[in-house]
């Protein structure tokens, strides 16, 4: 083949009705690459997957997969991948070989072609039990290898998989996932998913969405370092040290740090045991370990803790999807994303983006860049 | 085999699968009896060596029961469930799918209609030898009602493939099947008063009913096969239409 590019899309935009699903996407996905595709629900992955696949056309804009356009050769572009929508729709009065030899039939395998994937395909995706079942019996986990094996029945160059892991229990994505890194050795695969372990297990780039904009795109390395910060846990225990001369309070701690060179941050943490844990945020790159040991030394604290992370790629796509956040929650809201047990509240997003999207579009526009310019002021800090 | 007949073959088979296919065929053929030996006398009272009374009634209950039930789920369901999207991005057009899932309830449907060629045999054949049938109004009346099949199939489809929900897609169609076969008796009603006026000649025009009353007397009217045609290829476009929408809507 002449070109190394297997999907490439180019300023990929898809309004619904006033919606902005999609706005001015682009990427390329090389040969053999695992890439995972990232953000919020509603972000607009679904609909990226959907042009590529050709099941619904960009409003503007162009994508090309394995060379073959979009618009012009949707037929090529559909027998040369293999695509697992969103929840693996199966027609659930079939049986899994029924299935299987339907999705092969209609991609025209011979026979034998057909006997010999089916062998490999059952045995890469565990569905030699299930062969016989109705579809319909099958829980999800099965239902997805079904997916999973109807996608892979041709043995396509390109894989597209649209959430292959929602819905699984934990045993079931652990598999899911292997599978996913054993076919992705000598394919390309493109994997949508707002799980970030996922990622991490499984791809070596990802890209990230919000809003309908690609926000980050990259290995997974350096969307890590994107918000160019590194974060410390700090344990000090709640009593009187040797040297000090009275018992440490939060806010006298929180002052003394804050003064700290390089933190532009601290703030404290939940903690069951008797003492105080802080979080405080350094530049990137920087070590400030040393420091906050002599300063607890010289104040005469105990410290029990301390932890140096490199931002984790949950914290990084939190900061980078953000934008989102604080235009469905309206202008008050305060974003404190950094806290640990911060739960994405995905299903209210879904909910509001609708009253977000009534806004005329110019407005829309000022909103967004608004967000973006804070994450570039966030960044640069 | 093409995937338009890989997709026809599928829809066909599911029939199948669920007791649905059973349940159409026992009832239809249960209410056919009972129209066909009973309603208007019946049968026996009419004393004579003609199947017409079946000709006449099964396309009633074609489009009252098996057209609807066998319909609705075609495109609606699908859409409902995702499987649409699975389908749709396997290497197939479009108008392979409209094709496919036409042909497939058709199939379905053709079941039926062949099915009662036991009637005339059965009657006139063997066991029974009633008298002599004539073998063309019974040809003609086949031809009509394969035609009328092919016609109500694609305008289930078609509604089937505009709306979201089975049950909407069945009352839609048997409401629409119904006006379309009732149009007849509606236009007789209105110009049974005076002389015939422009709506109940345009409603005569397009009722089935009287677009079928030809074949069954043996009469076969270019015009009427060129009506029947024009609704089912008219309808399996709007229906490929609807299919394409969803790319932008």
């Amino acid at each position: 083949m002449s070109t190394d590019v297997m999907i490439e899309a180019s300023a990929l935009t898809k309004r619904f009705g006033a919606v902005r699903a999609l706005d001015k996407v682009s990427f390329e996905v090389r040969r053999g690459e695992v890439v995972g595709f990232l953000g919020p629900n509603g972000a607009g992955k679904s609909t990226t997957m959907r042009i590529l696949t050709c099941f619904i056309s960009p409003t503007t804009g162009s994508a090309k997969v394995n060379g073959h356009d979009v618009f012009d050769k949707p037929l090529d572009v559909r027998r040369a991948i293999g695509y697992l929508p969103q929840r693996a729709p199966l027609y659930t009065d079939m049986t899994v070989y029924e299935y299987l030899r339907f999705v092969a039939e209609v991609r025209g395998l011979d026979e034998s072609k057909f006997k010999s994937r089916l062998k490999k395909v059952v045995e890469v995706c565990g569905l030699a039990q299930s062969l016989g079942k109705d579809i319909g019996t099958l829980s999800h986990g099965y239902r997805q290898r079904v997916g999973l094996g109807q996608a892979l029945i041709h043995d396509p160059q390109i894989l597209i998989l649209d959430e292959p892991t929602s819905d699984l229990d934990p045993n079931e994505k652990a598999e899911v996932l292997r599978y996913i890194k054993e076919i992705g050795k000598d394919r390309t695969i493109l994997l949508s998913t707002h799980n970030l372990a996922e990622v991490e297990e499984a791809c070596a780039r990802a890209i990230i969405v919000s809003k309908g904009r690609v926000v980050a795109d990259g290995p997974l390395s350096d969307i890590r370092g994107k918000t160019g910060r590194v974060r410390y846990v700090v344990t000090i225990d709640e009593k009187r040290g040797e040297g000090g001369n009275q018992a440490p309070s939060v806010s006298a701690i929180q002052q003394a740090f804050e003064r700290l060179d390089g933190v532009r941050q601290v703030k404290e943490l939940p903690s069951d045991e008797r003492a105080h844990r802080l979080e405080l945020i350094g530049p990137q790159d920087s070590d400030l370990r040393a420091e906050i040991f002599r300063l607890a030394v010289a104040k005469g604290w105990t410290l029990l803790e301390l932890r140096r992370d490199a931002q984790s790629l949950d914290a990084v796509f939190r900061d980078l999807t953000r934008g989102d956040e604080k235009l469905d929650r309206g202008a008050d809201w305060k974003a404190e994303g950094e806290a640990d047990d911060d739960d994405d509240d995905d299903d209210d997003e879904v909910a509001s983006k609708q009253d977000d999207d009534d806004d005329d579009d110019d407005d829309d526009d000022e909103e967004t860049e608004d967000a973006s310019k804070d994450l570039k002021a966030e960044r640069k800090v | 085999m093409s995937p338009m007949l890989s997709i026809a073959k599928r829809e066909f088979r599911s029939y199948f699968d669920s007791p649905l296919a059973y349940v159409v065929i026992c009832l239809s053929f249960f209410a056919l009896g009972l129209m066909f030996f009973t309603l208007n006398g019946g049968f026996w009272q009419a004393d004579r060596s003609s199947v017409e009374r079946l000709f006449e009634y099964a396309p009633m209950g074609l489009s009252l029961l098996v057209v609807p039930v066998v319909t609705m789920r075609l495109v609606a369901e699908e859409r409902r469930s995702g499987t649409l999207e699975m389908l749709i991005t396997l290497p197939v057009r479009d108008s392979d799918v409209v094709l496919g899932k036409y042909l497939g309830a058709l199939g379905l449907v053709l079941v039926l209609v062949v099915a009662t060629i036991i009637y005339p045999l059965g009657l006139f054949k063997f066991p029974w030898t009633l008298g002599p049938l004539d073998p063309g109004p019974v040809a003609s009346g086949y031809l009509g009602l394969l035609l009328f099949s092919a016609a109500s199939v694609s305008i289930g489809l078609l509604i089937s493939s505009f709306s979201e929900s089975q049950a909407v897609a069945f009352f839609l169609t048997f409401f629409v099947l119904a006006a379309l076969w009732f149009f007849d008796n509606l236009a007789q009603y209105l110009s049974s008063g005076g002389s015939g006026g422009f709506l109940p000649g345009l409603l005569q025009y397009i009722s089935f009913q009287s677009r079928l009353s030809g074949f069954w007397r043996g009469v076969i009217y270019y015009r009427d096969i060129a009506f029947f045609l024009s609704v089912t290829i008219l309808s399996l476009l709007v229906a490929f239409r609807a299919l394409e929408r969803r790319k932008w809507a």
